[in-house]
């Protein structure tokens, strides 16, 4: 069974979230949630409902915008871990392979995102990985966390989405997040599907779990606010 | 190795217009790039869905109970009669809990409602370890499409519900595949089947009647 004991803060923290009954109170209480993460996702969901109220990228409702770019920091977190790991070089054999092909896939998903939103689209934040993705085995073990954690956070919010095709867009990335996680699972020796029923995670709760890890060191900005100019 | 302002950097690029070309390439080559044009095709066609009802959740998850009768099945027949051993005896085992499990949370939820269990016939699919193994991938992609397809068609609180157990589909899927040795996750978006199709893919399986 799961038998790493040193298994990732993260990931326990999603699986006490699972006990917990999911809590729309929880989410509200922002004062110290937003004190905690001013940097994270909050903030951008935050700043977008206020921003968008007016006008929704492509006639998405507020909350499906607000959601949406909750998924899109997710996804740049992920994509960006695999694409550091595969240049680091640090990784060999299937997990090498398994970086790669999973590594893709979330760099498309961003794109997805980002062709979604237009210009509502948060901006990447820079991330630190802190040294997991220069050596083979805290990869996997922080890829199983990240996977882990994307499953429980879509299936939180698939119900919350008003359009139905950004549902049926969100259900499909759901069940590939689920494969990525029992993937890297195998790779990392663990079982890769250990309940019959995985749980869901509330917004507050992953944005607590990617704060605490503390990967993300610059908040995420609308891009609409004012382009960067690059040089290059 | 790179400093991480280098990583950093260099990932603006690749999402930037001054697209790194081997992250394209490679994106491409993994048919990555996929991904826009379906959830494209996928938002065309959600607008023309029927409005969830109880009732149509009714009929919804009397299909997928003989998705989960033949899961249930079809893992049993195997762990008796395909000389799985190892990796893929303990894959069996386990999905066949978790397949039970799904069935008996379908069947209490349509109570005195539910269909009787279905009829089954796998052939040669649960007679060696290379057709067990083929037919579990065929499968659990299968319930992965099937339930992925109703999930607009759903009250929000049985979509809540079919999500909790779709992704553990999904999780049998790619396990079986990396025990085969096969790209576990061979899609960016997994592509839904309607409730046709997943009828026609249980019948593909082995469903009688």
């Amino acid at each position: 069974m799961d038998g790493s004991p040193s298994f990732d803060r993260f990931l326990a923290a999603v699986d006490r979230d699972g006990a917990i009954a999911e809590t729309r109170t929880r989410a509200e209480a922002s004062l110290s949630r937003r004190r905690l993460l001013g940097l994270a996702l909050v903030g951008a969901g935050a700043s977008l409902i206020g921003s968008s109220r007016a006008r929704a990228a492509r006639g998405l409702a507020a909350s499906d915008v607000s959601i949406l770019n909750y998924a899109l920091v997710l996804e740049y977190l992920q994509a960006s871990f695999y694409t550091e790991a595969e240049r680091s070089g640090a990784l060999s054999g299937k997990t090498a392979e398994a970086a790669r092909v999973v590594g893709a896939t979330e760099r498309a998903h961003v794109e997805a995102f980002r062709e979604l939103l237009k210009s509502q689209a948060v901006k990447r934040p820079t991330f630190d990985f802190q040294g997991a993705t220069e050596q083979q085995q805290p990869f996997l073990k922080t890829a199983v966390a990240f996977e882990d954690l994307a499953v429980a956070a879509y299936k939180g919010q698939a119900p919350k989405l008003q359009s139905n095709a950004v549902l049926a867009a969100a259900v499909g990335i759901h069940s590939v997040e689920a494969r990525h996680a029992a993937w890297m699972r195998e790779l990392f020796g663990i079982t890769p599907a250990v309940h019959a029923f995985d749980k869901p995670a509330s917004r507050a709760s992953v944005t607590e779990i990617v704060a605490s890890t503390h990967f993300i060191v610059a908040k995420p900005q609308l891009t609409k606010r004012r382009r960067p100019k690059y040089t290059g | 190795m790179l400093s991480v302002a280098n990583v950093e950097h260099r990932q603006d690029e690749a999402i930037g217009v001054t697209s790194s070309r081997r992250v394209l390439i490679k994106a491409a080559a993994l048919g990555a790039l996929a991904t826009s044009p379906l959830i494209g095709r996928l938002i065309r066609s959600g607008a023309a869905l029927a409005a969830p009802s109880k009732a149509q959740d009714a009929k919804i998850l009397q299909l997928v109970l003989q998705l989960e009768y033949l899961q249930v099945a079809f893992y049993e027949q195997a762990l008796q009669q395909a000389s799985l051993k190892g990796d893929l005896r303990d894959f069996a085992q386990t999905t066949l809990g978790h397949e039970r499990q799904h069935l008996a949370a379908i069947k209490n939820a349509l109570g005195a409602k539910a269909g009787p269990k279905p009829k089954f016939d796998f052939g040669q699919r649960t007679k060696s370890p290379d057709a067990f193994t083929r037919t579990a991938i065929r499968l659990e992609d299968i319930a992965v499409a099937g339930y992925n397809g109703q999930a607009t068609n759903l009250t929000k609180g049985t979509l809540a519900a079919a999500a909790e157990i779709v992704s553990v589909e999904a999780r049998h899927a790619a396990w079986v595949r990396a025990i085969a040795g096969e790209v576990a996750a061979p899609v960016p978006v997994d592509k839904p089947m309607t409730a046709k199709q997943l009828a026609e893919g249980l019948h593909e399986i082995g469903l009688k009647g």
